[in-house]
Parts: structure tokens; C-alpha cells; sequence
């Protein structure tokens, strides 16, 4: 920048040789130079101005805007739905192998406050209780009239009370739709299928979580948005379920048991067609587990699934297949049976004397300990183990409820030859009825091992092989025997073949050692019809009572094999078979057609 | 450049002042005071009490504080400027010390005939000390690092004081108000650019590092941030008075629902409806046209301020003009935005609308000493 000097040499002794005053030129360039500095900051301040006079326009504008574009809209209540991740509310039915309904949703209203929006709290308190008589009044016009800011009411009300309450009119009483798990068949199935609750709530909707059974096993998939609402079929049949039940509580009542299980599976498939397990409950308002007394006995418990148990004799089958096909005996093979077998300080007792030998088929039609004790004496620990393990029955079953793995066998921790012959009759292994449908399954079926499911399967799933075709048929000839000249002779069903194998164990005592002999649990093992089986059908009744004769009667044959006679006549027809004459008296040996 | 530099003996003296006085001002004024009171009356369901005749007391005497505060000179604001900063930087300070806790803030201190706000004050105040500051600062050192320095320091000591309180609302006006007051000073534009790249990079980074490894805050933090940037999402909580502000606008429509006509604020379902959202009863009874025109009147009212600004000589009296006027647009525009969904909320009342006494005499002083600067502007 080029500088105008204040007093210029050359202008200034002009000045002076005219004889004029060279401070005015001073003066006057000092002036020449402040006006130009003015001129430069009103020019930036200028500037400045305008980028002001910019914002302010801009903001004006932007305002004006959006009061117009708010003045144009529709106004619309808030919706509480951006409050919290969505919450999905369609949650999959559940139905039963024919396609009917198990488990569905049904549309109800959730009704909560919000105390800000409130007009008249008083009137809205005392109008509440009204519909509502077990609200407290004090303490709803407490939270009404206090600092909350929202408040549930109540968390499913029927469209009834929505209208009672729609009625009263007050702002802050508002209704958030929710879905609510119905269970339209009551208590049928309760226990395969659990029940539900709300787990995250929000006004727009709550989340339905599965709390037990096949309800909380697959509550992942039925709250899955991308199986849209694809319903989960089970290998329940409604019918057969609906049968098997009633006859087992009638049989429960008339025996004068605390408590039944029952297990219905189909032998190829493993589809577990009806199981039941009383006492029972609904679903629709399941109750909350009791805090005292034994879980065991609660309602909740699945005696089925959950419950392991010495099951007795019905173990000695598997016994004398796998004796039969290791080639040990054959099923005309004598055993000696005198008794009492001691085994140090042990005695094995069987329920009468049954002479000094018998044949292995007649060990299973009498149900003699003795016998099979030494049958597994034969087999041997290490294999006996094996073999049940292979079975299954050393380990929870992989049946799909949550239930399920909390029905653990109950094994010995040191498996001693005595164990080894104690177990051959059911006793010192515990296992669920499941466990033993499953292991009488694989009998019927030719000799395979079954997977307990229940879900509906396609077709025959037929696992490793365990025992030879063969040995299965043998064994299942004196299955039938037990029914049409043994223990079982309650058991046969007109037409349909039932063989079985009965079990009367004494119940273990809670506390200390050895066994109550007035309790027991009686269980029949079964399957029909005997010379092509279908179906298994273990029944099991906890404490059973059969007074009718002169003394009372606990054993098997007098309590749980009537009872399963029963179902079997009323379900076998349901099931679609016909009866049938039985073909020759060495069933499936000699089963030809013409 | 000072006033000194001019001849005096142009100003007027004595009582031809009151006719010098900016009547459209003083007219413009009273216009928008009057809304506020038709409005109070609205709230309170067609009643002068509780808030309209308090609120009409008060403008009453703000209006003389403000023809008082005109009559005396100018130069004798310049020469209070220091002291009144430095007497509301000591009442903040008593406020933290020893001010009553109202709304779970603490901002008032009790005078006993009223509540006096010192946070309110001090938006003048500082305004006042920056103009002095950069009037007696000769204008080349304007952009020099010491002398820009200072005002930071003077702006930053009431702003944390402010936040201290906590009142986020105040503490941003005062940044926003100092910042313009050195902008419009001349300050080198460097200096805003710097700063405000390093404001938006410091915020970038921070959201930025959300989800990273190196994440900048905690997780409750950013929801913290997200709902006070959109109170939208959540609708019964911190969102509620937004919600229901939209509501009132857009069920106003473009005429309004009439006088004391308003669902909305008739059945209380805004809070704070007589104070920092009175505007969405406003925008409710009177719809676009009430609203716009009450804009309208604000943008007069700025306009009016800018003109005496420009036309003043005095650097002083330009300054503190314009800083008083932004201060204004900033009150009213912050509050609109809030309102409006446009802006976060931060607790800032509708300039001479809102219930509130201290607001209201603090504006009206402010609008005095714009009166002084246009009485005593050297023609």
C-alpha cells in the first residue's frame, strides 16, 4: 500500500515560498487519511451487515415455513409406538397334528394412565374402581394426583370393561392394544404345552413369551417375524389326547392315586401322540409354582417328562432281549429261580414262590426278580450299561419341551454287579415313562432305537439298530404272554393283541435308606397290537389303591393295567385300526398271508 | 471513533427528549406486549388473574424504565457499562451461592417485591460491556490474538456461571449473543471459522466414534443426546410439551380456532403453557395469519433496531444496538424453533409474551438504552 506522506517535502516549501501556512496541508491530508480509514471499516462493516441481514432473513424465512407446514397438517395424536424398539405382537399358533388349534392369540386392550392429562382424577379413581371393585381407590387417586407420569391399570381388559371405562371419558385413561395367549381346549395338553406371559410391555403392544413346554422351547420360532405366523404343528392329536386324559383321570380317581402319567407314541416315528400327566392345570391362568411342599407334587410337574422313577419289573424286558440276543439264553432256556438270591448282606425276594426253575418266558410272564437277576448276571455290568445307554435311558430324553431336560436319569455311581442285577427289575436306575415308552418302542418296532418328539414327523424314523429282528418278535411273544396268562391279565383288549410287561415298584423313602411298603408306583408298559405293533402305551400310577376285594390291591396288574385296557379301547379306534383276530398263537413268527 | 469526536450541541436536551424518543418503537412494543396479554388472558380460561394483570403491571413499569433509562445520555451508559457487567457477574455468583431453587434450577434470587433473574440481566449487560470494550479498543488491535482473547474471557465467565445453574437456554443465548457482538465488531473472520470448524469436527468426531472401540462418551450418554435432539422419539417423556405444542399448531389451522377457543391450552394439556409455549395457544386460537403476524411484528421491531443502528455515528451506541437487537432474535427465534419442533428445547421464554417479570424489565431496559442511543445520536 502506497502511503501519502503527511507533510510532503515538495508541497509543503511551495506552501512556504507563497507564504502560507504548510499546517493545512497537514491538517488536510490527516482528514484525507481518516476518511479513508472510515470509509474502509463501514465497508467491512457493511460486510458484516449483510451476513446479518442474511441470517435474518433466513430465519424468518424458516420459521414462516414451518408455521405454514404445520398449520397444513392434519393434527394426530401421539402413538407411543417410536418409544421403544417394535414390539412384535403376532406370536404363531400352535396346532395339533390334524391342523386344529392349540395355542392362538386373541386381541385385547392393555388400559394405563398418564396422571398429566388428566382432568378430573377424583371422578376418574372412583369410577375405575367401579369396573374394577378389586382396585384400590386411595392408592390409584395417590398415583393419579402424584408426580407419575404413566401407570398400568390393568393388563388385559375385555372389551366390555373398555367400553365401562371408555365411558368415563377422561384424557388420561388411555388403551394400548395387546395379544394374549388363548388355549382354547382349557387344560387339555397342558403340560406339552406350557403356557405364556407378557415379557416386554409397551402401550402399543406386548411382547407374549413362552414360560414352559413346547411354548417356551420354541418361543424363538413362533415369535419369529420371518416364519410369518407359520403355525407349529405337534404330533398331539386333540382326540386321542382329549380320550387318553379322561380315562386316566377317571382311573386315577377310581384307583385312588395321587398322581398319573401316561404316554401314547407311535413306535416308527417316535411321535408322541398323547401324554398327560395328573394333576393337571390351565394354561389360560397358569398357576405360580407352589413355594412350599414337594415340587414333585405340584400341578407344573410333569410327572411324564420330569418325573424319574424306579419303574420296576417293566425293565426286565430289555433284560432278557439283550440276554436274548448276545445268544445268552434262549426263551426256553431254564433259569434257576430258587430264592431268596443273596448277594452279601442283599436278598432278592420275588412277589411269590415261583418253584426252583422257570423258563425265560415264563420269567417275564411271573415277573420274577430272581430270575432276571440272574439273566444279567450272564450279561454282565459293562454290557447291561451299554445297552441301556444305547437305549437312552442314561440320559435326559432330546423330547422338545423345556421340561424335558430336567428328566435325568438317576443312575448309580458306582455300577456294581449287584446294581447291574438290581436294575434288571427296575430298581436303583430312575428314569421318566417317557424314558421307557421310548425303550419299549424300540421292541415294537423290530428293534431300533426311537427318539421321543413331538413334533409330526414325515415318515418312519428309525434310529441304530440295538437288538435283531428276531430277538424283538421273541420278545414281544412274551410281552403278549404277560397279558393273556400273566400279571396282565387285566390288560387284554378284545381284538387288538396288547402285550405289556407290569411294574409294581415300591416308592423309595424321602429320607434314609430302603422302601415304604405301602407305597408303590404301578406302571404297565404296553403296545398293541402285540404281533405288528402300532403304538406303545406306558401308564403310571403314583400311590394306587384298588379297594374293591377284601384287601387292598397296589399291585400293577390290579391298578395300572386295567386303566390302560381302558384307553386303549376307546383311543385304538381313533387311532384308526380295526380290530382284528390275532394270528396264531406264535404271533408275527408265523404271520403269512394268503 | 467516539462520540467525542462529534459536536454535542446537536443532541437534544431536557424534555424535547420524549418527542426524539422512536415512538413506532415504543408503538411496536406495547403492540406485541398487548398479544401477550390477550393471550394470558386466554390461559388462564378468560380471567385477568393469575397472569394477565400482573403481567400488564409490569410492562407498565418497564415502559417507564424504558422512557427513564432514554432521557439519560448515552455516554453515561458507555462510562456504567464495566460496572453493571460486573454487578450481574456477582449476583450470578450470589445466585450460586445462595438463590432459591425454582424448577429444579436455581436462578432467581428473592428481592422480596420480586424474583430477580441475574441470568436474564446479564444477556444486557454483556452486550453493554462488549460495546464499551470495542468502542475504547482502537480498531486496528481488533484482530489482534491478546485483544480477542479478552472478550472470550468476558463472555465465557457468565456463560459457565450460567450453566453452572443449570440453564442451557441462557448459557447458549449469551454464547450466541457475545459471538455476534465481536463479529459485528470486526473481528477477523478467521477467528469464527476456526472456531466453528473445530466445533463441528469436535461433534462429528464424537458421533463418529459412537459404536467404535474408542467411543467418546457412554452409551446412556448418546440416548441422552438423541432424545434431546428429537424429543419425537419419545413421545410421553421428555417429548410430551412438543408433542402436544404440534398438536395446538397444527389443529389451528391456518385461521385458528377463535379466541379462548384452543383445545389444547383450554384443557391444559401443555405445560408451561403461560410461559416458554404460550406461542402454540397463540398459533392454536389464531392460527397461521395470528402467528405470522406476531412474527411480522418482530421482524418490525429488528428492523427498527438495525436502522437506528446503521444511521448512528456513535460506535458504541451502534454496537450495543445491534447486539441488543440479536439478543431480541435470538430470544424469539430460539423460542419459535423450540416450539416448533425446529430446535431442541431449552427453557427460553417468547420475548414480552411470556409470563415472566423479570424477562419482561430486563427487555424493556434493553429497549431503553436503544431509545438513549437513538436520542443521543449526534445529527
Amino acid at each position: 500500500m502506497i502511503r501519502t506522506p503527511l507533510r510532503p517535502l515538495a508541497r509543503i516549501l511551495a506552501a512556504r515560498s507563497k507564504g502560507e501556512n504548510p499546517e493545512t496541508i497537514e491538517r488536510e491530508n490527516i482528514r484525507l487519511r481518516h476518511e479513508k480509514m472510515r470509509d474502509k471499516s463501514r465497508a467491512r462493516a457493511e460486510g458484516r451487515l449483510l451476513v446479518l441481514a442474511a441470517i435474518f432473513v433466513v430465519a424468518f424465512g424458516a420459521i414462516g415455513l414451518r408455521m405454514g407446514a404445520m398449520a397444513n397438517t392434519d393434527p394426530s395424536e401421539p402413538r407411543g409406538t417410536a418409544s421403544s424398539a417394535p414390539i412384535l405382537a403376532q406370536r404363531a399358533d400352535i396346532i395339533d397334528r390334524e391342523g386344529r388349534v392349540l395355542a392362538t392369540n386373541l386381541e385385547v386392550f392393555s388400559l394405563y394412565a398418564q396422571p398429566p392429562q388428566m382432568i378430573d382424577a377424583e371422578r376418574a379413581a372412583r369410577e375405575l374402581v367401579r369396573i374394577f371393585p378389586d382396585l384400590d381407590g386411595e392408592r390409584l387417586l395417590e398415583d393419579f394426583t402424584g408426580s407419575r407420569k404413566f401407570l398400568w391399570i390393568r393388563k388385559k381388559i375385555s372389551p366390555e370393561q373398555k367400553q365401562a371405562v371408555h365411558e368415563i371419558g377422561d384424557p388420561g385413561l388411555l388403551f394400548g392394544p395387546r395379544e394374549m395367549r388363548l388355549y382354547p381346549n382349557g387344560s387339555l395338553a397342558a403340560h406339552i404345552l406350557g403356557g405364556a406371559s407378557f415379557g416386554r410391555e409397551a402401550v402399543s403392544g406386548a411382547e407374549v413369551i413362552g414360560v414352559a413346554g413346547v411354548e417356551r422351547m420354541f418361543n424363538d420360532y413362533l415369535n419369529d417375524p420371518a416364519e410369518q405366523g407359520k403355525p407349529l404343528q405337534l404330533s398331539i392329536d386333540l382326540t386321542i389326547q382329549s380320550a387318553l386324559e379322561r380315562v386316566l383321570y377317571g382311573g386315577m380317581k377310581l384307583m385312588n392315586a395321587k398322581g398319573a402319567a401316561a404316554v401314547l407314541m407311535d413306535v416308527k416315528t417316535g411321535e408322541v401322540v398323547a401324554i398327560a400327566s395328573l394333576p393337571d392345570f390351565d394354561p389360560n391362568d397358569r398357576p405360580r409354582p407352589a413355594v412350599k411342599g414337594d415340587p414333585t407334587d405340584s400341578p407344573l410337574f410333569n410327572r411324564a417328562v420330569q418325573g424319574v422313577y424306579e419303574l420296576g419289573s417293566v425293565f426286565k424286558i430289555f433284560a432278557v432281549a439283550q440276554a436274548l440276543d448276545l445268544g445268552l439264553v434262549t426263551p426256553f432256556t431254564k433259569i434257576n429261580t430258587r430264592g431268596p438270591l443273596k448277594w452279601g448282606r442283599f436278598k432278592i425276594r420275588d412277589f411269590r414262590n415261583y418253584g426252583s426253575e422257570l423258563t425265560t418266558t415264563k420269567i417275564i410272564v411271573k415277573s420274577s426278580n430272581i430270575g432276571t437277576a440272574r439273566i444279567a448276571q450272564m450279561i454282565g455290568a459293562e454290557r447291561q450299561q451299554e445297552f441301556l445307554g444305547a437305549l437312552g435311558m442314561l440320559e435326559a430324553t432330546s423330547f422338545e419341551i423345556t421340561e424335558a431336560k430336567g428328566g435325568k436319569p438317576l443312575k448309580p455311581g458306582n455300577w456294581s454287579e449287584l446294581s447291574t442285577m438290581t436294575i434288571s427289575y427296575g430298581h436303583g436306575l430312575s428314569t421318566s415313562p417317557l424314558h421307557l415308552a421310548a425303550g419299549y418302542a424300540m421292541i415294537a418296532n423290530g428293534g431300533t432305537r426311537i427318539r421321543p418328539t413331538i413334533l409330526k414327523q414325515d415318515g418312519p424314523q428309525f434310529g441304530e439298530r440295538l437288538i435283531s429282528e428276531q430277538t424283538a418278535t421273541a420278545a414281544r411273544v412274551m410281552l403278549r404272554g404277560v397279558v393273556t396268562e400273566g400279571t396282565a391279565s387285566l390288560g387284554g383288549v378284545p381284538g387288538y393283541a396288547v402285550g405289556g410287561k407290569t411294574g409294581t415298584a415300591d416308592k423309595p423313602r424321602e429320607r434314609g435308606g430302603g422302601y415304604y411298603d405301602d407305597k408303590v408306583l404301578a406302571t404297565f408298559a404296553s403296545m398293541f397290537p402285540a404281533h405288528d405293533p402300532k403304538y406303545v402305551l406306558v401308564v403310571t400310577l403314583d400311590e394306587p389303591v384298588e379297594t374293591s376285594g377284601a384287601k387292598p390291591r397296589r399291585t400293577a396288574g390290579w391298578t395300572a393295567v386295567p386303566i390302560a385296557a381302558e384307553i386303549i379301547q376307546r383311543v385304538a379306534p381313533l387311532l384308526g385300526m380295526r380290530p382284528e383276530v390275532e394270528p396264531g398263537q406264535l404271533a408275527g413268527i408265523t404271520l403269512t398271508s394268503n | 471513533m467516539s462520540y467525542l469526536e462529534y459536536n454535542v450541541k446537536s443532541v437534544p436536551t431536557g424534555l424535547r427528549k420524549i418527542l426524539f424518543l422512536n415512538w413506532p418503537l415504543a408503538l411496536l412494543l406495547t403492540a406485541v406486549a398487548s398479544v401477550g396479554f390477550l393471550m394470558l388472558y386466554s390461559v388462564a380460561g378468560g380471567s385477568f388473574s393469575p397472569w394477565a394483570a400482573p403481567q400488564m403491571k409490569r410492562f407498565v413499569a418497564g415502559f417507564i424504565l424504558m422512557v427513564g433509562i432514554a432521557m439519560v445520555p448515552v455516554w453515561f451508559w458507555r462510562n456504567m457499562a464495566g460496572v453493571a457487567y460486573g454487578v450481574s457477574v456477582l449476583l450470578l455468583l450470589a445466585v450460586a451461592l445462595f438463590g432459591a431453587v425454582g424448577m429444579g434450577a436455581q436462578r432467581w434470587i428473592d428481592l422480596g417485591f420480586m424474583r430477580l433473574q441475574p441470568s436474564e440481566l446479564m444477556k444486557i449487560t454483556l452486550v453493554m460491556f462488549l460495546a464499551f470494550y470495542y468502542d475504547w479498543l482502537p480498531m486496528k488491535k481488533t484482530s489482534r490474538p491478546v485483544w480477542v482473547l479478552i472478550p472470550v474471557m468476558i463472555i465465557l465467565l457468565p456463560v459457565l456461571l450460567v450453566l453452572r445453574q443449570p440453564d442451557l437456554g441462557t448459557a447458549i443465548l449469551l454464547l450466541a449473543a457475545g459471538g455476534s457482538m465481536m463479529f459485528f465488531a470486526g473481528v477477523h473472520w478467521g477467528y469464527f471459522t476456526a472456531v466453528i470448524a473445530a466445533g463441528v469436527g469436535l461433534i462429528t468426531a464424537v458421533f463418529q466414534s459412537r459404536g467404535t472401540t474408542w467411543q467418546l462418551l457412554k452409551d446412556y450418554q448418546f440416548s441422552r443426546i438423541d432424545t434431546f435432539l428429537d424429543p419425537g422419539s419419545d413421545p410421553l417423556g421428555n417429548g410430551y410439551q412438543i408433542t402436544q405444542s404440534k398438536i395446538a399448531l397444527g389443529s389451528g389451522g391456518w385461521t385458528g380456532r377463535g379466541y379462548m377457543q384452543g383445545t389444547q391450552s383450554q384443557l391444559n394439556f401443555i405445560p408451561e403453557k403461560h410461559t416458554d409455549f404460550i406461542f402454540t395457544t397463540l398459533a392454536e386460537e389464531f392460527g397461521f395469519i395470528g402467528a405470522i403476524s406476531l412474527l411480522g411484528l418482530y421482524a418490525l421491531i429488528i428492523l427498527f433496531c438495525v436502522s437506528i443502528a446503521v444511521s448512528n455515528r456513535d460506535r458504541f451506541s451502534a454496537l450495543l444496538t445491534l447486539g441488543i437487537s440479536t439478543t431480541f432474535f435470538l430470544f424469539f427465534a430460539v423460542n419459535m424453533s423450540m416450539v416448533m419442533g425446529l430446535a431442541p428445547i431449552v427453557g427460553v421464554p417468547l420475548p414480552l409474551v411470556s409470563y415472566g417479570g423479570s424477562a419482561m424489565l430486563v427487555l424493556m431496559l434493553a429497549f431503553g438504552l436503544v431509545q438513549s442511543a437513538h436520542i443521543h445520536n449526534p445529527r
